[in-house]
């Protein structure tokens, strides 16, 4: 059985595997000429951590040339899954429904399930494999560029969260049960593949807008009234305001600040604005910051909501190819 | 518990509203080759797939050599279905080592001994570029390396040329004499069946409408030809007439042969033939 879904799937795992050669050569490469470049331009110290030369020139230049390579390898990592529900999961069952094929299996010894499990298990497992290589191939890229790259957002810079941790292969898992179950239930394989490709965005925008609520940010102040991200760290800022003298969140600021614009076209001076704040009752500057370490955590909450629906799907579809008409 | 091959006891398979199959009582004989027939829509693949568990029945039991048929096929049948639903992109080879895969009893001497009668099938051919008799002789290779007790055969015939259609027949023949398997084929092919069936089973709008022995269903059906003037008075059941001008022709069932009419007793074709008539003016008189 599992040599007969082997041979049905043979043109899939080919681009799979011919598709994973190609990326690794191409990160490889990619990342080899990077390094080179950094050295050239004595740069390997930015990449631990933002210096003040490390705003010159040639870290400019760095990464004018890198910077946007490495996001696309990103994007790529965070697309795969998506294109793995849509091409290997819905079509699975749905074309074997569409050709009539599932009677061909049904007429011979082998149970219903037991098709179900193994073209299941030997179609899903590579595909598992390949996005989780191509994330690592991945991420070791981005961490070789370091600051200078994508990870100067932190870790919920939204391709470097989508990307990182258990993220790409939840995702992948998610699509690719949605993708299955959509087939066996539709039985078309057009269907399926629409289907599968919008439910599958809009849950993870659904998911991904709620971010915040996931992890408690965490109030850092600052006196510096008029710069709200002065001295910020890697976090993710959901949110900023002003405190009144008091310690509580100013509920309008606005007009608090409107005396403070001047009526004619005429350059003030932080100091000055900063004065006139604090006159009409602005103590100081709040933000809620999603903290560094909250990462981990976060990442595994959003892996179990996918999980726990990738696990219904699997139900459903166990439910879809039993049943019968 | 009955331990023919193929029992059924008030079948019935609804779709929606629409009665597949209704009521259908019926026990085939260990070994008998019988020919499913009916018009189209009558309920025959439905039938098929039902004793295949490929569908469940709306009420009524399946049984196979005893055991009730409940959502999977019973290990001694074999179905040829009427698409022929192989893998395109396989070889023929492949496709018999898939036939070892995934049965428990393969014959992998039976199938291959079927792909190399009539003209041979080529096995490192595709099955995408199989013409329809090459696959249909895949297909029952598939079937008969099972090594059924039981083949359950769809429109085997559809879709083949006078001498494809000749050979395929002869394929499942001589299983049946080899092996003394059971045999059900639907066909629409009357000429074809005549010669290897001994069993009729007549479907029509879902129900049965006659089943059993051919030589005694030929024996219990008469058809007589009278004047177009006179009525005919008969004890048995007039299953169809038509009217000439001149004549009366009708297939009676049952009853002795009325005096004053030309009696003689049909064969399988005009028989069939008689049914599936009225059954479309039927059809048409609800309409």
């Amino acid at each position: 059985m599992t040599w007969i879904v082997w041979r049905q799937q043979r043109p899939v795992f080919i681009t799979l595997a011919g598709g994973l050669v190609v990326a690794a050569a191409a990160i490889l490469l990619l990342r080899a000429g990077m390094l080179a470049d950094l050295k050239a331009g004595n740069l390997v110290d930015c990449v631990e951590q933002k210096l003040a030369v490390c705003r010159g020139k040639e870290a400019r230049e760095f990464q004018k040339s890198w910077y946007d390579l490495i996001h696309i390898a990103q994007i790529a990592v965070v697309v795969v899954p998506a294109l793995v529900g849509v091409f290997i999961g819905a079509p699975l069952f749905a074309r074997e429904f569409e050709q009539g094929t599932h009677v061909l299996a049904f007429t011979q010894s082998v149970s219903r399930t037991r098709w179900m499990a193994t073209k299941f298990v030997v179609a899903g497992l590579p595909a598992l494999l390949f996005v989780a290589a191509l994330q690592l191939l991945v991420r070791s890229w981005v961490n070789a560029a370091g600051k200078l790259g994508p990870l100067v957002g932190g870790p919920f810079y939204f391709t470097t969260f989508d990307a990182q941790g258990v993220s790409p292969v939840v995702y992948t898992l998610f699509a690719y049960t949605l993708g299955v179950f959509v087939g066996a239930l539709s039985r078309r394989t057009l269907v399926a593949i629409t289907l599968t490709l919008g439910v599958f965005v809009a849950s993870r925008i659904a998911v991904a807008v709620r971010r915040d609520e996931f992890g408690e940010p965490v109030r850092e102040l600052s006196p510096d009234l008029t710069d709200p991200y002065a001295g910020v760290g890697d976090g993710q800022v959901m949110d900023t305001g002003f405190l009144d003298a008091k310690g509580a969140v100013v509920a309008d600021p606005g007009s608090a600040q409107a005396p403070c614009v001047p009526s004619t076209r005429v350059e003030v001076s932080v100091e000055d604005r900063t004065a006139c704040w604090q006159q009409h009752g602005l103590a100081q500057r709040y933000r809620d910051v999603l903290q560094v370490d909250q990462a981990t955590t976060i990442h595994l909450l959003e892996a179990a909501i996918f999980a726990g629906l990738a696990a219904v799907f699997v139900l459903g579809l166990v439910w879809a190819v039993r049943r019968q008409s | 518990m009955n331990a023919s091959p193929v029992h059924a006891s008030s079948v019935a398979k609804h779709f929606g509203r629409v009665r597949a199959l209704d009521d259908c009582s019926f026990a085939l004989p260990e070994g008998s080759v019988t020919a499913l027939v009916g018009p189209n829509g009558a309920g025959k693949s439905t039938l098929l797939s039902l004793i295949a568990g490929l569908a469940r029945p709306t009420s009524g039991s399946v049984s196979v050599r005893g055991t009730p048929v409940r959502g999977r096929m019973h290990p001694d049948v074999a179905l040829l279905t009427q698409k022929r639903p192989l893998y395109e992109q396989f070889t023929v080879r492949e496709v018999m080592r898939a036939g070892a895969a995934l049965n428990d009893r393969w014959s992998a001497a039976r199938a291959s001994e079927v792909l190399d009668l009539l003209a041979g099938v080529d096995r490192d051919a595709k099955v995408r570029t199989l013409s329809a008799g090459a696959r249909t002789q895949v297909a029952i290779a598939l079937a008969l390396g099972r090594l059924p007790k039981l083949l359950l055969l769809d429109e085997p015939l559809s879709d083949l040329d006078p001498l494809a259609r000749d050979e395929t027949l002869r394929i499942v023949m001589t299983d049946v004499a080899e092996r003394g398997t059971t045999v059900l084929l639907s066909s629409h092919l009357l000429t074809d069946l005549g010669d290897v069936c001994d069993h009729l089973l007549l479907l029509d709008e879902g129900r049965v409408q006659v089943v059993g022995d051919i030589d005694g269903i030929l024996v219990d059906h008469r058809v007589v030809v009278g004047p177009a003037e006179v009525e005919l008075e008969t004890d048995g059941v007039v299953v169809d007439s038509s009217h000439t001008p001149r004549q009366t022709t009708a297939l009676v069932r049952g009853g002795s042969a009325p005096s004053g009419w030309d009696s003689t007793h049909p064969d399988l074709e005009t028989l069939v033939m008689a049914y599936l008539r009225a059954s479309r003016t039927r059809k048409l008189a609800r309409q």
